[in-house]
C-alpha cells in the first residue's frame, strides 16, 4: 500500500502512514504564478493499491482540485487500486436541492471523483447519513462519536450532573448514537432556526427534559462553521442554569471569525478532531483537538 | 422554440465580459453565484431554464479552481432546472497548459477538466483561442474553438504596418503566426526559438530567429501573456536584429510575476490583449497595453448556436 498527501492535511496523512508503519509516499505539487497546480507523483505506482489523503476544507475548491490531479495522474501511471480518505467532504452541504434551480454541488463532486478512478472513500461524520448512497462505489463512513465517548467517561462527565446537547433538531441521530454509547446518557435537543436568505441562526427552545439538578451541557455537532450555532446554544444553555458549557465537534471547518467568537462565547471547553488541520493561529486554549488517525489506519487495514 | 429562447448565465470570473455579450445580444446576463462564509460556492438560477439553450459563461482564469467549480455547478443547476441544451462558453480555459505527459506520472490535467465539464452536462464547449486544438479530443461532444483574430485583426490593420512580419516567440506559435501572415497580408513570417549550447552541459540556451526582420514592423502574436518572458525575450531579439516597430498581439493577458514591469522595459512598442480575462490592476494604466474585447465574437457565435449557423466562416481560422 501507497500513502500520498495532497496538501490540505499533511499533519493527519503522516499520523495514518506512522500508524500502519509506512512512509508517506513522495508527492511533487507545484503551484505556478497563476494558481495553477500540477502534481506529480515521483515513484512507479504499477499495480500497487494507492491512498490519498486530502481533507477538502477551505479553500475547498482548490482542495478538490488538487485530489482530482493527484487521482489522475495516479491512474495514468498504473495504479492498481485509489483509495480517497477526505475525511472532511467539502461540499457536504450542499448533497440535495434547497431552493429550485440550485445545483446539487456534492453530486457533481461525487461523480468526478468516481469517474477519475477512486474505488473507495472515507469519510467522517457526514452532514447527513444520505451522503453515501450518493456513491456509486463503496464509502466507509468513519465517526469522531467513540473519541468523544473516550473522552467524556476519562473526564467522568458521563454523570447524573450532564446531559448531552444537540444544538440542532437534525442532530438528533447523531446525539441518540453516542448517548447508547455512554450507557443511554441523558440528551436534549435545541430548536435552531436558520434563516436560509441571510444565514442568521436564532435558538429559542429546549425540547426533552432538562433536570434542574443538570449543571453541564455537552454540546455535540458534526462541525464548527462560524461558531455562530454554539454561541447561540451555550447563550440558552446558561440561561437556563447549566453553569458548564462543554463542546464536542469533529470538523473545525473554522470560517470567518470562528476562533474570535468561541474565544469570546460562554463556552469552558471546545473538542474538534484533526479531520481539518487546525494551524496553531486558531489553537485558541480552550481548544483540544483529537485524532482519527488510529481509526484511518485501522480501516485501511 | 425561437431565436430568443435562451439564456445568458455568468459566474463571477469576468462577468463584465459576460454582460458586455449580453449587451450585444439584448438579452440580461443573470449572475446566480453567491459564497457561504467558508467558501463553498452556492449556484441558485432565479429564472426558468425548462427547454431552453443555456450558455454559461465562465473565464477559469486565477482563482482557477474557484471559476471551475463554478461552471460547473452551474452546468449541474441548469441540467436539473431542465435546461435543454447547456453551452459552456470558456473565453479563457484554465489548465490548458498541462494538455501531456510531458513527465512521467503527471495528470493530464486539461483532460481532467474538460471531462468535469463535459460530466457535469454541458453539450458544447466553447473556447477562443485553446493552447493546443488536440484537446478538443478529450471530450465526446462538439468543442467549438473561436480565433480571437475575428477581434484583434481589424484593430492591428488600424495600426497601418508596414513591411510587416508576423513573429512567433517560440516554435509551437507558427500555425498562428502563418494565420494572422495570411489575413494582414504580411511580408513573411519569423520565428524565434530556443537554441540549446552543447558546450555547456546541455543546460544553456540562447534564442534564435529564423527570418528576415531587419527594417520591418514586426507583429509579435501568442495566445498567452503570464509572465510575458517569452515575448519579452523574442521581442528584444527581434529589435537587436534591426526591427522597426514591435507590436504584441495576445488573446489572454494572465500578467503574473513582473509581466508588467518586463512588458515597459521591453523593446515592445505596444501590447494588443484581450478581455478574455478582466484586466489585472496596472494593465489598464500601462501606456503600452491596450484591451480589445472579444464579446463581438462570442456574441456572434451564440447567434450562430442559437441559429444554427456555421460556425467555421470567419470565427475558426
Amino acid at each position: 500500500m501507497l500513502i500520498f498527501s495532497g496538501s490540505s492535511n499533511p499533519d493527519l496523512a503522516k499520523k495514518i502512514s506512522s500508524h500502519l508503519g509506512i512512509e508517506l509516499s513522495p508527492l511533487d505539487i507545484h503551484v505556478f504564478p497563476d494558481l495553477e497546480k500540477r502534481v506529480r507523483i515521483i515513484d512507479s505506482v504499477v499495480d500497487k493499491d494507492c491512498v490519498v489523503v486530502q481533507s477538502t476544507s477551505i479553500p475547498a475548491d482548490s482542495h478538490y482540485m488538487e485530489l482530482f490531479f493527484i487521482i489522475d495522474g495516479l491512474k495514468r501511471s498504473g495504479a492498481k487500486s485509489i483509495t480517497a480518505v477526505i475525511p472532511y467532504l467539502g461540499y457536504g452541504r450542499q448533497d440535495h436541492i434547497f431552493r429550485s434551480g440550485e445545483a446539487v454541488s456534492l453530486d457533481v463532486i461525487i461523480h468526478i471523483l468516481e469517474n477519475r478512478g477512486v474505488s473507495k472513500v472515507i469519510v467522517f461524520d457526514l452532514h447527513s447519513i444520505r451522503i453515501p448512497e450518493l456513491f456509486n462505489v463503496q464509502v466507509s463512513h468513519l465517526s469522531a462519536l467513540p473519541l468523544f465517548a473516550g473522552e467524556i467517561i476519562k473526564n467522568k462527565w458521563n454523570d447524573s450532573d450532564s446531559v448531552l446537547v444537540s444544538p440542532d433538531m437534525g442532530g438528533i441521530r447523531r446525539i441518540k448514537q453516542l448517548s447508547a454509547l455512554l450507557n443511554t446518557m441523558q440528551f436534549v435537543a435545541i430548536e435552531k432556526n436558520r434563516d436560509l436568505v441571510s444565514g442568521t441562526v436564532t435558538a429559542d427552545t429546549i425540547s426533552g427534559s432538562l433536570r434542574n439538578s443538570c449543571k453541564r451541557a455537552l454540546i455535540v455537532d458534526d462541525m464548527i462553521s462560524s461558531g455562530g450555532t454554539i454561541q447561540v446554544a451555550s447563550k440558552l444553555l446558561k440561561q437556563h442554569g447549566l453553569s458548564e458549557v462543554i463542546v464536542f465537534a469533529t470538523h473545525a471547518v473554522f470560517s470567518d471569525d470562528a476562533v474570535k467568537t468561541l474565544e469570546e462565547s460562554d463556552v469552558e471547553k471546545v473538542y474538534v478532531t484533526n479531520t481539518i488541520y487546525v494551524g496553531k493561529e486558531k489553537q485558541l486554549e480552550k481548544l483540544e483537538i483529537l485524532s482519527t488517525a488510529e481509526m484511518v489506519a485501522d480501516e485501511l487495514r | 422554440m425561437g431565436f430568443n429562447d435562451f439564456i445568458l448565465l455568468t459566474g463571477r470570473s469576468n462577468p463584465k465580459l459576460a454582460k458586455f455579450i449580453g449587451k450585444i445580444l439584448k438579452k440580461e446576463v443573470f449572475e446566480p453565484v453567491t459564497i457561504f462564509s467558508d467558501g463553498e460556492i452556492r449556484v441558485k438560477i432565479a429564472h426558468n431554464l425548462r427547454r431552453r439553450h443555456v450558455f454559461v459563461i465562465q473565464s477559469t482564469c486565477t482563482p482557477v479552481n474557484d471559476n471551475l467549480m463554478e461552471l460547473i455547478f452551474m452546468i449541474d443547476a441548469a441540467k436539473r432546472a431542465s435546461a435543454s441544451e447547456i453551452i459552456a462558453v470558456l473565453p479563457y480555459c484554465g489548465y490548458s497548459r498541462q494538455d501531456r505527459k510531458e513527465m512521467p506520472r503527471v495528470p493530464i490535467s486539461s483532460s481532467v477538466v474538460a471531462r468535469l465539464i463535459e460530466n457535469a452536462g454541458a453539450d458544447t464547449i466553447v473556447t477562443v483561442d485553446i493552447h493546443s486544438e488536440q484537446q478538443q479530443g478529450f471530450i465526446t461532444g462538439p468543442w467549438d474553438n473561436l480565433y480571437a483574430s475575428y477581434s484583434l485583426i481589424p484593430v492591428i490593420k488600424s495600426k497601418r504596418l508596414k513591411h510587416l512580419v508576423v513573429a512567433s516567440p517560440d516554435k509551437g506559435g507558427v500555425k498562428r503566426a502563418t494565420g494572422y501572415a495570411r489575413l494582414l497580408n504580411a511580408e513573411g513570417i519569423a520565428i524565434v526559438y530556443k537554441e540549446r549550447d552543447m558546450a555547456v552541459n546541455n543546460k544553456s540556451e540562447a534564442l534564435e530567429i529564423i527570418g528576415n526582420v531587419n527594417g520591418k514592423d514586426v507583429l509579435l502574436v501568442d495566445d498567452m501573456l503570464d509572465t510575458a518572458t517569452t515575448l519579452v525575450n523574442a521581442a528584444n531579439l527581434i529589435k537587436k536584429r534591426g526591427a522597426r516597430r514591435i507590436l504584441a498581439s495576445t488573446t489572454h493577458g494572465l500578467f503574473t510575476g513582473g509581466a508588467l514591469e518586463k512588458i515597459s522595459q521591453s523593446a515592445i512598442d505596444e501590447v494588443l490583449i484581450t478581455d478574455t480575462i478582466p484586466s489585472k490592476p496596472g494593465v489598464l494604466q500601462n501606456k503600452k497595453i491596450t484591451v480589445i474585447s472579444v464579446a463581438n465574437l462570442l456574441a456572434e457565435a451564440i447567434r450562430r448556436i442559437q441559429t444554427g449557423e456555421s460556425m467555421s466562416k470567419d470565427l475558426i481560422l
